[in-house]
């Protein structure tokens, strides 16, 4: 019957009868299946980069903004495919580049030093400085912070070879160490200089990286990938405690461990200590049980954490120099929402027969998303501690689009979760559907774009999206196809089996995970078979009809431009707008940004460009905070009395101008009580259409599960859909055109460089796109944001006191009576001398440059932490920018 | 809260002693056996237990000397640096007994024994980390800093502890007004800080001996070796202390003390009447503030005072105890980063990434906090670190503004003298 029915509908959809995933389908029916899109174009782009990243380092010099505005073309994104491409590329034709099979004299001493005469000037093409001077192309490497020797030319390639190969990196000239930031500042000072230049180059290390694909799609793993999760102490135990287990096994009650084998492990051979203090700590010691031990180890610091269940104990281990404590903590919360969402429970899943390998497979995807993927490294291919960013540990990472692109997104997910049943079969009353769609998300770029799921379903779906390197690898590389079936066990359901309580509405079926992606975009849904769908029976594999059905729904956002759209909105940094270029709020600065900005406005014809260009050019004065003040106790009483007003400013702020935007953010400039503004937020908000919300209208669908109001709603559906699909383009289409920018602080100049907005209990948090600092391509920027990202972690913790402690008044454990108030948490930081003269900023004037990191819970209506990063220069009020923040929601 | 700290025998396993603050129960045997088991097994498979977190609490091994392995417990949101206190209480062990007798135990009961003696200078240390006891007598408010009280007086005090030192035939002195430091001779700042407030602990352990000598080893000075702490009280709750060698005698120490000091008696009673104040009465300080600590960090002294102000001492609604509470976790939590010289290098061995983390802290130059009930401020200028307490109305930018008048002021007042 099940089978016939597949057959029959995929008859009416398509009539090419096997999908070509179809042979990749296991035994049990799950399957992942990945096809990755190699574009011609982008290897076309590599062979001329030459002229546009010429132009780019002078650009960057100069403070212009026009460097980032530029990138609106979506360049950053696909420079950054090309070299990961060409990375690829070296390395399947001749192995390791260095050291192997260069002269054996170079490896004590990596760097090799060419001196170039002065008396040479090669022609260039492109007009490129670099190549007039040196006869060699260059180009940023991924992580924006060093120069890849790219491409010789031809006069020049005798000075070079074979000593220095393409993919060497330019270290020094003459002694000064270049960058990105300041190699065109290095050039002039070469052209002026008589002398010879001496260019000091360095071998790339021999980097291990790991690549996603592979593992994600083949079945047994590499053995070296092995060998370096056990270098780099990467491990997982887990352990059954009861006695009868423990002497029936022959391992003394270890279910599972990874890597192995068993004697190499060393949280294997050290399993004895952990398991003791985790029985010692609550009989003993009056303690909870151990959360995390940080251990030392052949001179590694690692971090192990423990998980237990019932009596069983779960024991993960991560060197701490890729993964501190904190992040520890996090994945290893994700990494138990992942097993139980696809095994039921711990023990289901390390108990599962034949599981070993899958597992194996999990962890060893998990280890290598978190520790080896590429954009972690730095210069010297070491993997920086401080990127393991908190916007990638506390939740999946939404962005804010604008209201209408958000409609349409939520429109697309809408009519597929609908599954109107009538469109596919004409033949309604004989066949039962299959599946009732739960929910679904939709990822762009690692970004969650839209999510129509249960929190714990989202965050449970969001952990094993990350942790199989599914959004990493949808951010690497351009996806052809790629379908990804499992069967799950929702929150739900589980919550179900443990409880006992009899009146839950859930029904007793199956639930199954399809994640369909393309291109940069990665679709995860969630489906139920059970209840009012046909039993589902045995293995299961994918039905061809569901993943076209979702596929047809990435197809509709590609034929609206969403793609294109986002591609753009991401290199954008517009809602709110962050001011990338931080040396513009110093005072040096701000003369340098007058004059480019006379220059600029002429030079450059975009309108989004201008508009911001302008809006940040005529302003030089800026209010001082009294009158500000003054203008708030005016208009703070018709605010918290009038919700009204609310809505004209609701109004103003989408289809008003900069202006008048700016406008009402000086009116907003209130020192209200907290909860009346946030109170008033919600309000409005709650007459919105919104995404976020749609879970919660989910669930009140459920509950009403009326037979007749389904059929009204599909009515509606239908409607919904029936717009003309060339009239969505155009207005997506035209959007591009007018990305309207949004600040979120107060003050005239934008003083705002990052955020992130975390709400715990939806496990979503907003923040700027994850690639802004690559993008600002600014030493300062990158230098600030990775200072937020350390404070955040920071100011995290100390405000979990009073989270927690709202959240459960009667906790066992006491806590900390003080620590439990603070709500707010704020840290100065100054950015160090030599920074500032490096960009520049720092010449005559002995300015300093300081920002702020603060961090502040809202516990009202449901807990929601705000993390800000700005200039010292304006004071702000994190309420405030909460309250803003919420609009563009 | 409760803390527990346990010293046992690296070698042989036994309990040398066990101390403990708080409501919970006496660790058994069998549990301190048991925890030194895991740190020994630990050890024999070539891995170090750092540290380990439970809920809001912490457990962590030490070994100090190869000879002594302390273990330290600290639940129920205690907010303490425990690796400090572990080591401070290594400290005092060393003081009391010297390290050469802990490095080589011999007759493990004798130890116990001699180790007895510092019991009441540990629970001191115990005690002051509880917020319950913050009005205690003899505070430690915080471990890592010497708490003291700022008087004009200072200086002329000074010059009588020279005086004094020389003719006990001593160097180190020091004058303690209710536990907390006074004025010092000359050269007491060759002393290790963690010498100078072991000093203290022991003037406030011994309360109410008017004279008594202690044989004492610095820990840093010299560990092998002998000194005597010569602990004076020259009126109610002043004590003055000294670190000499064996001569001149008790009786004869007596009568130099009476020379010494009898010209005195009335400017230590001005300084007396600093306390609890703690800062000079020139300094006057903006009503919304409501608690103050000042930290000299190359001095690692710090001045607690939350009598700021003369007037309408009761309308308050935070409890003073509280105050001092709220300053003391905002320094333990948040304010230290502002001065990472005064952490503890902890596993400088390998980490090359903990560096950069270092480099950043060595940036932050304010902090605050925002609760409920209050702000606190935090803010360094040089080789002053200033932590205060506001009321919750206060703005942000003002506090900063406050905050910085007051350093200012500290910096340039005359009557200020370290």
């Amino acid at each position: 019957m099940l089978h016939l029915y597949a057959q029959a509908v995929e008859g009416v959809i398509n009539s090419s009868s096997v999908p070509e995933w179809d042979s990749d389908v296991g035994d049990d029916g799950e399957l992942v299946y990945i096809k990755i899109k190699y574009n011609n174009n982008a290897i076309e782009d590599t062979n001329t980069p030459l002229l546009e990243n010429c132009e780019t380092f002078k650009l960057r010099n100069n403070f212009k903004r026009s460097s980032t505005r530029r990138s609106t073309k979506g360049r950053i994104f696909k420079v950054l495919k090309v070299h990961k491409a060409k990375n690829a590329d070296n390395s399947g034709k001749k192995k390791p580049v260095p050291q192997s099979d260069s002269s054996k004299k170079l490896e004590d001493d990596k760097s090799i030093v060419i001196q170039v005469s002065k008396n040479m000037i090669f022609n260039s093409e492109k007009n490129c400085q670099i190549e007039k001077l040196f006869g060699l192309s260059l180009a940023t490497h991924p992580n924006g912070k060093i120069l890849v020797v790219e491409d010789f030319l031809i006069e020049a390639y005798a000075i070079y070879t074979p000593r220095i190969k393409k993919g060497y990196y330019l270290q020094k000239v003459n002694g000064i160490e270049v960058n990105p930031y300041n190699i065109n500042n290095v050039l002039q000072r070469i052209a002026e200089d008589p002398y010879n230049p001496k260019l000091t180059f360095e071998t790339p290390k021999d980097v291990v990286t790991v690549d996603l694909f592979k593992l994600l799609t083949s079945k047994d793993i590499d053995n070296s990938i092995i060998q370096l999760l056990r270098d780099s102490m990467c491990s997982v135990l887990y352990i059954c405690c009861n006695d009868v287990e423990y002497h029936n096994n022959d391992d003394k009650g270890v279910l599972y461990c990874y890597p192995r084998p068993y004697n190499q492990n060393f949280l294997y051979n050290t399993r004895g200590a952990y398991v003791t203090l985790c029985h010692l700590a609550p009989k003993s010691l009056g303690t909870s049980e151990p959360t995390t031990s940080t251990v030392l180890h052949n001179e590694k610091l690692i971090n192990v954490t423990y998980t237990s269940h019932y009596n069983d104990l779960l024991l993960i281990a991560f060197p701490n120099k890729q993964l501190d404590l904190f992040a520890a903590r996090r994945v290893t919360i994700d990494v138990v929402r992942m097993l139980e969402f696809l095994y039921g429970s711990l023990k289901s899943c390390f108990t599962k027969p034949n599981n070993v390998d899958k597992l194996d497979g999990m962890f060893c995807r998990m280890f290598g998303v978190l520790l080896f993927s590429d954009s972690n490294r730095d210069v010297a291919g070491n993997i920086d501690i401080s990127t393991s960013r908190i916007e990638d540990l506390l939740g999946a990472h939404a962005v804010t689009l604008p209201l209408d692109i958000r409609v349409q997104v939520d429109d697309a997910i809408t009519e597929l979760e609908a599954a109107d049943y009538r469109e596919w079969t004409d033949d309604v009353e004989n066949f039962q559907r299959l599946y009732t769609v739960i929910g679904s998300c939709l990822y762009y770029s690692e970004h969650l774009l839209s999510s129509h799921l249960q929190d714990e379903d989202l965050k449970e779906i969001n952990a094993f999206l990350k942790l199989n390197g599914v959004l990493k690898l949808s951010v690497d590389k351009e996806l052809e196809k790629l379908v990804v079936w499992k069967e799950v066990f929702i929150n739900e359901h589980r919550k179900f089996n443990n409880s006992d309580d009899n009146d839950s509405r859930i029904p007793d079926g199956r639930w199954f995970l399809l994640v369909v992606g393309k291109g940069h975009f990665i679709l995860a849904t969630l489906m139920e078979a059970g209840g009012c769908t046909e039993d589902a029976v045995g293995a299961t594999p994918p039905s061809p009809f569901y993943v076209e059905e979702c596929e047809s729904c990435l197809a509709l956002l590609y034929e609206v431009g969403l793609d294109k759209y986002l591609s753009l909105w991401f290199s954008a940094n517009t809602q709110p707008q962050l001011e990338t270029s931080p040396e513009y709020l110093t005072k040096y600065g701000r003369k340098m940004r007058d004059v480019n900005s006379l220059k600029s406005d002429t030079a450059l014809k975009s309108s989004t460009l201008k508009l911001s260009k302008q809006t940040l050019g005529d302003v030089k004065k800026r209010h001082n905070s009294s009158e500000q003040i003054n203008v708030a106790s005016n208009s703070s009483d018709t605010n918290a009395s009038n919700y009204g007003s609310h809505h004209n400013l609701y109004a103003q702020w989408y289809n008003g101008s900069q202006k008048q935007y700016r406008h009402s953010s000086n009116l907003d400039i209130s020192y209200s009580e907290d909860s009346n503004s946030l109170k008033s937020n919600s309000e409005i908000s709650d007459d919105r259409v919104q995404g976020r919300r749609a879970d919660r209208e989910q669930k009140n669908r459920r509950e009403s599960s009326g037979s007749d109001s389904d059929w009204d709603r599909q009515e509606v559906n239908r409607m919904g859909s029936s717009i003309d699909m060339s009239d969505i383009r155009k207005s997506l289409l035209n959007e591009i055109d007018r990305v309207t920018t949004h600040r979120i602080t107060a003050g005239d100049d934008n003083v705002l460089f990052h955020f992130v907005q975390f709400e715990s209990a939806k496990g979503i948090l907003i923040a700027p796109v994850k690639n802004i600092d690559i993008q600002a391509n600014n030493a300062l920027y990158s230098y600030i944001i990775k200072t937020f990202r350390t404070a955040c972690k920071r100011i995290h913790d100390l405000l979990q006191h009073s989270i927690r402690f709202k959240a459960n008044q009667t906790s066992t454990n006491p806590l900390n009576k003080i620590l439990i108030a603070v709500k707010e948490y704020g840290m100065l930081f100054q950015a160090p001398v030599q920074l500032l003269n490096q960009c520049g900023v720092n010449k005559k004037n002995s300015e300093t440059f300081q920002f702020w990191v603060v961090g502040r819970v809202f516990s009202e209506p449901e807990p929601k932490e705000l993390y800000l990063c700005y200039h010292e220069s304006i004071p702000q009020d994190l309420t405030e920018v909460a309250y803003l923040l919420s609009y563009l929601e | 809260m409760s803390v527990i700290v346990i010293a046992i025998a690296s070698e042989s396993g036994v309990p040398i002693f066990s101390r403990k603050r708080g409501n919970n129960e006496n660790i058994q045997f069998s549990t301190i056996a048991s925890l030194h088991g895991i740190n020994m097994f630990s050890k024999c498979h070539n891995l170090s237990m750092v540290d380990t977190h439970v809920d809001s609490g912490t457990i962590i091994w030490k070994e100090y000397c190869k000879s002594v392995t302390l273990i330290g417990i600290a639940t129920g949101g205690l907010e303490c640096d425990l690796e400090l206190l572990l080591s401070c209480v290594h400290d005092v062990m060393v003081f009391s007994v010297g390290k050469k007798e802990l490095e080589n135990i011999k007759n493990i009961d004798q130890l116990k024994r001699d180790l007895r003696q510092c019991y009441p200078i540990l629970d001191y240390l115990l005690e002051s980390l509880d917020p319950n006891v913050v009005s205690s007598p003899f505070p430690t408010l915080v471990l890592d800093l010497i708490q003291s009280i700022l008087c004009p007086q200072a200086q002329q005090l000074q010059q009588a502890l020279d005086i004094y030192a020389e003719n006990v035939t001593g160097r180190w002195a020091c004058l303690a007004i209710h536990g907390h430091l006074v004025a010092t001779s000359s050269d007491f700042t060759e002393l290790d800080p963690r010498e100078a407030r072991l000093m203290l602990l022991l003037a406030a352990a011994q309360d109410g001996a008017p004279l008594r000598d202690t044989p004492v080893y610095l820990p840093q000075m010299s560990p092998d070796v002998a000194f005597r702490a010569v602990t004076c009280k020259l009126l109610a709750d002043v004590y003055v202390i000294v670190i000499c060698g064996a001569t001149p005698p008790l009786s004869q120490i007596d009568e130099i003390v009476l020379q010494c000091w009898e010209s005195y008696a009335q400017i230590i009673k001005e300084a007396k009447l600093v306390y609890p104040r703690n800062f000079p009465m020139s300094i006057t300080f903006e009503s919304s503030v409501l608690g103050i600590l000042l930290i000299n960090i190359n001095k690692r002294r710090c001045v607690f005072s939350r009598h700021l102000h003369t007037l309408n001492q009761k309308s308050r609604s935070i409890s003073g105890a509280h105050r001092m509470d709220i300053l003391r976790t905002f320094y333990v939590t948040t304010a230290r980063d502002l001065a990472p010289e005064l952490k503890v290098k902890v596993h400088k061995s390998e980490e090359a990434g903990g560096s950069t983390v270092q480099d950043q802290e060595d940036c932050i130059c304010e902090t605050y906090w925002t609760s409920e009930y209050h702000k606190c401020h935090g803010q360094r200028s040089g080789n002053m670190l200033c932590c205060v307490l506001y009321a919750s109305t206060v703005h942000i930018h003002t506090m900063r503004m406050i905050t910085n008048q007051i350093l200012q002021e500290l910096n340039t007042n005359k009557e200020i003298y370290w």
